[in-house]
């Protein structure tokens, strides 16, 4: 594998005095589609925090193409290219799709190119466009979540829970733009509790349990019996 | 995704200003009046146990003003920072607990709505 683009080195991570993460490695090479599993609690939105720059870590490294880069800027990460899809999809519920996508202007792209890209991938926001997001059913919103996000042209992606709330048909559609985005060279972090759900895009599988990597390697290397293993606590 | 995008992203992290490695600025600055809370103190019994070993009126005043006078500051400065930064990580995490009972009472709510909704369409 050439260098990756986001690696974790031995990361620690505490809210007050209470740690969450004890001494985590992770790494994401690109293009690559790594799937973070685990229980609740397992530390897992955690880790997104600290890659995405909203939580510095105690101890460790958040290394990311090629530079140490703990302690940066959440802000700064994201201008750069390294965006976050938070759990909950983050849109804009009292703004109409359209608005939702003029936030992501702020990349440098015009709202006619986003609109233009959004729909080609997504044809149903097409038809929801002056539809206020916040009525939106849960796939279309997240739908809006992953275009607004791809508007900035990011790097490297987090998607944290993508299934949360919705139907598996749907989950199973989104998983599939999730592969296509990845196809694209983007490198994906997926933080997910249904691991069957992600398993069948992902490249990569992480298993994190009580803060700590339990398992890590290829997606198609992690069976049944291991995943619930760690969801059960044997 | 080509090679220019990937090349403009490194060299934009690579441009990223970073704090520096210990600077958890609230704690270093809570530790900071803790500090000078306790120096202060010992700067100002130090400033009177000068003074009082004195008989020369100029002497007194020389210790009681750059001992007990600048410990006394030393001790309201660094008091003031401690129970400013104490009260903030205090209300953080009552802010946080209100917001956390509040998503439970509004799932709660839905819960019950979502009860009620399906007793009356049965």
């Amino acid at each position: 594998m050439t260098n990756p683009i986001l690696e974790l080195r031995n990361v620690r991570a505490s809210y007050g005095s209470i740690e969450v993460l004890h001494g985590v490695n992770l790494s994401i090479g690109r293009g690559e589609v790594v799937a973070l599993l685990g229980p609740n609690g397992a530390g897992k939105s955690t880790m997104i925090k600290v890659v995405s720059g909203l939580l510095r870590p105690t101890s460790g490294q958040l290394i990311v193409g090629g530079r140490d880069v703990t302690g940066a800027a959440a802000n700064a990460l994201a201008r750069a290219g390294l965006c976050t899809i938070p759990e909950g999809r983050g849109i804009f519920p009292n703004l109409t799709v359209r608005e939702n996508l003029l936030m992501a202007t702020y990349s440098g792209h015009k709202l006619s190119d986003i609109e233009e890209s959004t729909y080609t991938r997504f044809p149903r926001l097409s038809e929801r466009r002056t539809q206020l997001a916040g009525t939106m059913s849960g796939g279309e919103q997240q739908m809006l979540s992953l275009a607004r996000a791809l508007a900035t042209n990011p790097v490297i992606l987090l998607l944290d829970e993508l299934s949360m709330g919705l139907a598996p048909l749907i989950v199973a559609e989104l998983y599939q733009q999730v592969a296509a985005i990845a196809a694209e060279g983007v490198s994906v972090l997926v933080v997910e509790q249904f691991a069957r759900t992600v398993l069948g895009v992902a490249d990569q599988a992480v298993l994190l349990a009580h803060g700590k990597v339990q398992v890590s390697g290829k997606a198609s290397e992690i069976g049944e019996d291991v995943l619930a293993g760690a969801y059960l606590g044997s | 995704m080509n090679e220019d995008r990937i090349q403009t992203f490194t060299e934009e992290i690579g441009e990223l200003k970073l704090r520096g490695a210990r600077a958890d600025r609230e704690r270093w600055l809570l530790i900071l009046g803790g500090l000078g809370l306790v120096a202060g103190v010992g700067l100002a019994i130090f400033g009177g146990f000068q003074a009082s070993g004195t008989t020369e009126l100029g002497d007194q005043v020389a210790f009681l003003a750059t001992g007990t006078l600048i410990g006394l500051a030393l001790v309201i400065a660094g008091a003031a920072l401690f129970v400013r930064y104490s009260i903030a990580r205090f209300m953080r995490f009552w802010l946080v607990r209100l917001v956390h009972e509040h998503r439970s009472e509004t799932d709660r709510v839905i819960g019950a709505l979502k009860d009620i909704e399906t007793k009356l369409t049965k």
